[in-house]
C-alpha cells in the first residue's frame, strides 16, 4: 500500500461524485483501486465493518445491515439519486463538503475558502444552521455521518485508533470535516446491534424527491425503550440530541420530549421555520420508530 | 485509455481530470449524453456502466477505463419504444438519460417482479435523478408502467411524435452538439459587479465587445466580453485570466424608494423589456415606470366605488397583496449558437431558438447582410418557453468570435449562465381589490402591481385584467420598479400567471364571502361561452363534488380542492405558408418554424397524412430552416393555429396538381371570417378575434406537521377549438401544469442582497418539479367555438398553465383555511401560515 507510505500529492477520490462539481482541478489521487476498503465485513461480535469505498446504494441494499442498522440503510437509500448512490462512497459521503450557495458560488469568498467572512449570515438565511456554534453558517451536508451517531459508530483511519464518527467534525469554520489533507479514512465500524432494536429516518424537503434536506433526523430504538436520536440540516456538524433522549428516558410523552429539540436553536429571522421543523422531524421519527409494526 | 463503448472498443484519449460526458461528446462525436446541470442533479447526461447508471457529468474519465459504457445510441430496449408510443418527451433533451435509467429499471423490475406494471411511487424513485423542463412526466409514467408490462418487447411502434425516435436514441442533433472541423469554443466574460463603470478590458486573446455603448454595467452577470479558443477549457482560463477594471456604482438591490438610480434619464429609454411586443408607456419616478393605466374601464367610478365600499368596511369587499417569486426559464438545452463563415462571405448559424426566421433576418440586419446570406438552422430545439427568441448575447459572440477568429465558433451558456441571465419572469407584488354588489355581481376591480424585473421594464401584468369578468369598472395600474438585477423576458403567458394568482385567489375568496360555490360564480361572472362549457364539465367532476368544506379539516394531512379559471390571446402568424414538394414517392413539407418540443413536425405529417392519404414513410418534414416559405415563430402559442391550415391548403393544392415527382406548391394560410383585432402583423404576430379558456381544477394533499403540498389529481379543461395532433396537445397541457406547479411550490430566484449575484445558479438551487411531484392530470378539450377561425383551432401553450398555481392556492385554502400570498408556497410559509 504505497499510498500510505508515500502521502500522495493530490486531491483525494473516490466516487467524486462530490470532488468533480466543486471548482478546482486536480492532480487527483484515484482511490478507487485501493485493496481493501470496500464491502461490508461482519466480526465475529455481530458489529459491521463497512470498508470506506463501499457505495451508497450497496449500503442501501443490503438485506443484513439493512436489518441491523435499519437507521443507516434507510437514510443511505433516501440521499441524493439513485444514479449518485451508484458511484457515491460512504467514506466520500462522510467527508464531503458542504452545500451552501455561497461557499459553492466562485462569486464569494467565505471561510471556507480562504476567505474570513460567512456572506450567508447578511445575505440569503432561508437554509443557514439554526443551532449556531460556528462563524461559518453551512448546514453539514452528510445524511450517513447522522445516520451513524445513533449507533455509535466508529471511523478508522489510516495511522489512527478507531475514534467516534462524531469526532471527524467540529466548529472550525474553514472545513467540513477535521482530517489533515492526505489523510485516509478505511471504515466504519458499527457495534452489534440489539436484538429487537427499531429506528426511523426522515427527510423534510419541499419536494418530493432528490433534495438536501431542510432538515433530517433518525431516530433509534431500542427495546429496552432507550431512544437515540440525531439530526441534521441544523447546525454545522450532525448532531446527537441527549436533551431529547433524556426526556424520553424520564417518562415524557414523545411530543415534549420532541420539542426540547428546539432548546439549543437561535434562529435568524429567516431560518424560524427550522426550529418548527426539526421539533416536527424529531418528532415524525420517534412516532415512526415506536408504531406498532 | 480503453473503454467499450456501446459493445465497440474504443480508445478514448482523456486524462484524469476529465469527465465522462466530455469524452463522450467532444472526444468520440457521441452527443447523446447532454451536459445540461453539471451537479448530477438532471440526469441528462446518463450512461450505464457495467449495467448500473451513473451520471457522466461527476463521472472521472479513470472510472470507466475498462469498463463497458452504454450510451443512449447503443441502447435497443422496449422501453425507448414504450417513450415513442406514450409520447414520453416533448423537446427530447432530456430523454436520453431518462431512456437509459429507464431500461436498467425496467429490467430489474421485471426479472423481480414479473411483466406487471409497478407503482408510480416506484416509478418516481427509480427516476428521482432526471429532470424534464417540459413537463413530459405523464407520459413518462405511462411509458415505464407499459415497458414493466411487457407491451413493447417486440413488434412496430406508431411514435406519437414524428422525430420521436431521433430523441430515443440519442441521434437528435441539438445546437450543442454541431462540431465542425476546427471549430472554436467561445466563452463570455460577465460583470462581477451589480452596478459600475468598465473601465478597463484586459484580455489575452481574441475578445469582442458586448459592453453597452456607456459601458456601464447593470447587473452582476452581464456580458462584458467574449473570447475565444481551440478549446473550452483554454478559452476559460483566458477569460479567467481576463483583468476588468471597474469604477463601481451604487447599486438598487432592493425595491425602497431610496434606492440608487438604475439609469438615467438618456439611458433609460434603452431599457430592456420583459414583455412581448412594445414597452408600455409611463413616466419615470425615480427607479419607479409607470403606471399604465391603458387597459382601465371607467377607473374613476372603480376607485369610487373601492372607497366607499371600505369606508363602510362592505363585507363584500375583498382585498389583499400577493407576490410572487422570479421565475427562470431554464430549459435544459441552454442558449446556444454555433455560427461559422463560408468563403463566399455567407453565415450559418445553427442555434437554439424558437425564431429561426426572426433570428435570420435580425442576423442579416446587424451584420448587414443580404438576406439570403444567412442561414439559420434549428434542427432541434431543446425547449425554450419564451428565453430564446430573435438575437441573443451567445449568438452575438459567436458570429462575432468566428469572423475575428477565422473559425466556426461555438458558443453554449453553462447552466449558471442559463440561471442567472438568460431570461425569467419577473417578480410582482400585487394590490387587488374586488367589490360585489348585493345582488352579488362584480361591481368594481382594482389591480395595481408593481413588476420586478430587474434591468428591464414591461412586466405588464395588470393590465390582463381588462378582458375577463364581464365589463364592471375596474383601474388597472402597471408599475415596474427597475433594480441592478438580471432582466426579465418573456415567458410563458407573460403577464398572465401574477395576475391570476392575485385574481383567483380574490375570486375564490368572494365565493366564501357569497357562500357560492367558487365555480358557480365564475359561471355567473364569466361572459366567456367556451369557459362556461369548461365551467359546467368542471362542476359535475366527482373530484369538484366531494370536495372538503373549507376548514373543516382538523388532522394532519387535508385535503383540498381548488380551482381557476385563465383567459389568453390567440395570436397568429397571417403570412405563414407551407410549401410541399414531391421528391419521387415521398412528400417533403417546409415552413420556416421549429419544433421547440410543442410537436408541429407531427400536426404537419398528420394533416398530410390525413390530406394524401400517405402512409408515414411517404411523408418527411423538414422545419428549423430559414431560407423558406415564411412560418411562425414558436411564441404566443401560435405555431399550429398558423401552420396547420397552410399545410392543409398546401396538401388540397398538391391532391389537385397530381403528386409527380418534382411537383413544388405552396399554401396560404387563409384569413380568419371577420379577420384579425389588429389591423395589421407586428413582428409577424397578429391577434385574432376570440379568446383563448382555460379552468384548472386541483386537488391537493397539505401534510400541516411537515409544512409541504402534495398534488394529487389535477383536471384541466382547455378551450381552445379543434385538436390537431391529440396525444402532443395533451402532453403540452400536462407540462403546463407541472410547470405551474413548480411556480406554486419550488421555483424561486435567489439574489443576495448584497452583491446582486444570482444564488440560484444551478439545478439544485433552483428547483424544478420532479417525476414524483406530479400529480395524475385529466386533460379535457372543448373543441368548440371557434368556427371562424381558419382550421377550427387555436393554441393552448400558454392558456394551459397561466392560471395552475392560482388552484393550487385555492386548494390549499380549501384544505386548510388559510390562503397563501406569496409564492411559491414553501414549508417555511405554510407552517408559519397555518399556526397563525
Amino acid at each position: 500500500m504505497t499510498i500510505f507510505e508515500n502521502p500522495p500529492h493530490g486531491r483525494l477520490r473516490a466516487g467524486g461524485t462530490d470532488l468533480m462539481s466543486l471548482p478546482g482541478t486536480g492532480p487527483y489521487v484515484d482511490l478507487r483501486d485501493l485493496p481493501g476498503p470496500s464491502g461490508v465485513t461482519w466480526q465475529p461480535d455481530g458489529s459491521a465493518h463497512i470498508g470506506a469505498l463501499t457505495t451508497i446504494a450497496e449500503i442501501a441494499r443490503d438485506e443484513r445491515l439493512r436489518a441491523a442498522y435499519p437507521a443507516l440503510t434507510l437514510t443511505a437509500g433516501a440521499l441524493a439519486t439513485p444514479q449518485i448512490r451508484a458511484v457515491a462512497t460512504i467514506g466520500g459521503n462522510l467527508l464531503q463538503r458542504n452545500r451552501c450557495s455561497y461557499f459553492r458560488n466562485p462569486a464569494f469568498s467565505c471561510h471556507q475558502n480562504g476567505g474570513d467572512s460567512c456572506p450567508a449570515r447578511d445575505g440569503l438565511g432561508l437554509y443557514s444552521a439554526v443551532i449556531d456554534t460556528s462563524p461559518c453558517v453551512a448546514p453539514h451536508p452528510s445524511s450517513l455521518a447522522m445516520a451513524l451517531l445513533v449507533y455509535a459508530a466508529e471511523v478508522e483511519v489510516h495511522g489512527r485508533s478507531p475514534f467516534p464518527v462524531g469526532s471527524l467534525y467540529g466548529s472550525d469554520p474553514t472545513r467540513d470535516h477535521l482530517l489533515d489533507p492526505g489523510e485516509i479514512l478505511l471504515a466504519v465500524h458499527l457495534p452489534p446491534p440489539v436484538a429487537g432494536e427499531r429506528a426511523a429516518y426522515h427527510r423534510a424537503t419541499s419536494r418530493s424527491e432528490a433534495e438536501w434536506p431542510l432538515v433530517e433526523a433518525v431516530a433509534r430504538v431500542t427495546p429496552d425503550g432507550a431512544a437515540a436520536v440525531s439530526v441534521g440540516g441544523v447546525a454545522r456538524v450532525p448532531l446527537r440530541l441527549p436533551e431529547v433522549e433524556q426526556a424520553l428516558a424520564a417518562g415524557e410523552p414523545m411530543e415534549v420530549a420532541a420539542g426540547r429539540a428546539a432548546s439549543r436553536c437561535a434562529p435568524t429571522a429567516s431560518n424560524g421555520y427550522k426550529v418548527t421543523l426539526l421539533t416536527a422531524t424529531v418528532l415524525e421519527v420517534l412516532e415512526q420508530a415506536t408504531a406498532p409494526s | 485509455m480503453k473503454i467499450t463503448i456501446n459493445g465497440v472498443p474504443t480508445e478514448a484519449d482523456a486524462g484524469p481530470d476529465d469527465v465522462v460526458v466530455d469524452v463522450l461528446r467532444d472526444g468520440l462525436g457521441l452527443t447523446g449524453a447532454k451536459a445540461v446541470c453539471r451537479t448530477g442533479v438532471c440526469g441528462a447526461c446518463t450512461i450505464k456502466v457495467d449495467g448500473t447508471p451513473q451520471v457522466s457529468c461527476l463521472l472521472p474519465a479513470t472510472a470507466v477505463e475498462g469498463r463497458a459504457v452504454v450510451t443512449a445510441e447503443g441502447l435497443d430496449h422496449p422501453v425507448q419504444r414504450a417513450f415513442m408510443a406514450h409520447d414520453g418527451l416533448q423537446c427530447g433533451y432530456c430523454t436520453p438519460g431518462f431512456v437509459v435509467e429507464a431500461a436498467a429499471f425496467v429490467d430489474a423490475w421485471r426479472e423481480e417482479h414479473g411483466d406487471v406494471a409497478p407503482p408510480r411511487e416506484r416509478i418516481a424513485a427509480a427516476m428521482a435523478g432526471h429532470l424534464c423542463r417540459c413537463g413530459a412526466y405523464a407520459g413518462i409514467y405511462a411509458a415505464i408502467e407499459a415497458a414493466c408490462r411487457g407491451e413493447h418487447d417486440s413488434g412496430t411502434t406508431t411514435p406519437a411524435r414524428v422525430e420521436a425516435v431521433e430523441k430515443v436514441t440519442g441521434r437528435a442533433r441539438y445546437t450543442t452538439d454541431i462540431r465542425h472541423d476546427g471549430q472554436w469554443e467561445g466563452v463570455i466574460i460577465r460583470s462581477t459587479r451589480a452596478h459600475a463603470l468598465v473601465t478597463s478590458v484586459d484580455v489575452d486573446g481574441t475578445t469582442v465587445d458586448l459592453l453597452p455603448p456607456d459601458r456601464i454595467v447593470r447587473y452582476a452577470g452581464q456580458p462584458i466580453a467574449a473570447v475565444a479558443a481551440p478549446t473550452r477549457r483554454e478559452a476559460l482560463a483566458v477569460a479567467e485570466a481576463a483583468r476588468i477594471g471597474y469604477e463601481p456604482l451604487p447599486a438598487a438591490l432592493d425595491d425602497t424608494p431610496g434606492a440608487p438610480p438604475v439609469y438615467d434619464e438618456r439611458t433609460r429609454k434603452k431599457a430592456p423589456s420583459s414583455g412581448e411586443g412594445l414597452t408600455l408607456p409611463g413616466g419615470w419616478n425615480g427607479n419607479v415606470h409607470g403606471p399604465f393605466t391603458g387597459a382601465s374601464r371607467r377607473a374613476g367610478t372603480a376607485v369610487k366605488r373601492i372607497e366607499a365600499a371600505r369606508r363602510r368596511a362592505d363585507p363584500l369587499l375583498v382585498t389583499g397583496t400577493y407576490t410572487t417569486a422570479v421565475q427562470v426559464h431554464t430549459p435544459l438545452e441552454p442558449h446556444a449558437c454555433v455560427a461559422r463563415w463560408d468563403e463566399r462571405g455567407d453565415l450559418h448559424l445553427h442555434l437554439s431558438t424558437q425564431t429561426v426566421a426572426m433570428a435570420a433576418e435580425r442576423a442579416a440586419k446587424r451584420w448587414k447582410l443580404d438576406a439570403n446570406r444567412v442561414h439559420v438552422v434549428a434542427e432541434h430545439v431543446g425547449g425554450g418557453f419564451g428565453a430564446k427568441a430573435g438575437i441573443t448575447v451567445e449568438t452575438v459572440a459567436a458570429v462575432e468570435l468566428a469572423r475575428a477568429c477565422r473559425a466556426p465558433v461555438r458558443v453554449v451558456l453553462s447552466r449558471a449562465e442559463e440561471l442567472t441571465d438568460a431570461g425569467n419572469r419577473p417578480g410582482t407584488r400585487a394590490g387587488i381589490a374586488l367589490l360585489a354588489d348585493e345582488k352579488g355581481d362584480l361591481s368594481a376591480l382594482a389591480v395595481d402591481v408593481h413588476g420586478r424585473g430587474g434591468v428591464s421594464v414591461g412586466s405588464a401584468v395588470a393590465l390582463h385584467a381588462r378582458l375577463v369578468y364581464g365589463t364592471a369598472p375596474r383601474r388597472l395600474r402597471d408599475f415596474d420598479v427597475v433594480t441592478n438585477e438580471p432582466p426579465g423576458t418573456p415567458f410563458r403567458g407573460p403577464g398572465a400567471p401574477p395576475l391570476l394568482w392575485a385574481l383567483e385567489q380574490a375570486v375564490d375568496e368572494m365565493a366564501h364571502r357569497l357562500e357560492e360555490d367558487p365555480i358557480a360564480l365564475r359561471r355567473r361572472w364569466d361572459g366567456n361561452p367556451k369557459r362556461r362549457a369548461l365551467y359546467d364539465r368542471a362542476a359535475e367532476l366527482p373530484l369538484w363534488r366531494d370536495r372538503p368544506r373549507t376548514g373543516s379539516q382538523t388532522g394532519r394531512h387535508r385535503r383540498g380542492v381548488g380551482v381557476a379559471a385563465a383567459n389568453w390571446f390567440y395570436a397568429v402568424s397571417p403570412g405563414t405558408e407551407v410549401e410541399l414538394e414531391v421528391e419521387d414517392d415521398v412528400v417533403v413539407a417546409r415552413t420556416a418554424t421549429q419544433d421547440i418540443g410543442t410537436g408541429i413536425r407531427s400536426v404537419i405529417a398528420g394533416i398530410l397524412r390525413e390530406e394524401l392519404g400517405l402512409p408515414a414513410d411517404r411523408i418527411r418534414v423538414e422545419i428549423g430552416r430559414s431560407g423558406t416559405v415564411p412560418g411562425p415563430a414558436s411564441l404566443g402559442s401560435r405555431t399550429t393555429t398558423s401552420v396547420a391550415p397552410a399545410a392543409r391548403d398546401a396538401a388540397r393544392r398538391l391532391r389537385a396538381q397530381g403528386m409527380t415527382s418534382g411537383t413544388k406548391v405552396v399554401g396560404k394560410r387563409r384569413r380568419d371570417r371577420g379577420g384579425y383585432v389588429t389591423p395589421f402583423a407586428v413582428q409577424g404576430m397578429a391577434i385574432g378575434r376570440g379568446f383563448s379558456g382555460a379552468v384548472h381544477v386541483t386537488e391537493v394533499e397539505v401534510d400541516t406537521r411537515m409544512g409541504t403540498v402534495r398534488p394529487l389529481r389535477v383536471w384541466g379543461g382547455i378551450a381552445t377549438g379543434h385538436i390537431y395532433a391529440d396525444r402532443p396537445a395533451r402532453n403540452q397541457c400536462e407540462g403546463g401544469i407541472i410547470q405551474g406547479i413548480g411556480y406554486a411550490l419550488y421555483e424561486e430566484r435567489h439574489v443576495d442582497p448584497t452583491t446582486g449575484t444570482v444564488l440560484t445558479a444551478n439545478l439544485e438551487d433552483y428547483r424544478i418539479p420532479g417525476i414524483g411531484d406530479t400529480p395524475e392530470m385529466t386533460i379535457h378539450f372543448h373543441q368548440d367555438g371557434w368556427d371562424h377561425v381558419n382550421g377550427r383551432g387555436v393554441g393552448l401553450g400558454e392558456v394551459s398553465t397561466i392560471g395552475v398555481a392560482a388552484s393550487v392556492a385555492n386548494a390549499v385554502h380549501n384544505a386548510t383555511g388559510w390562503r397563501p400570498h406569496d409564492l411559491p408556497i414553501r414549508p417555511d410559509r405554510l407552517l408559519e401560515g397555518i399556526r397563525a
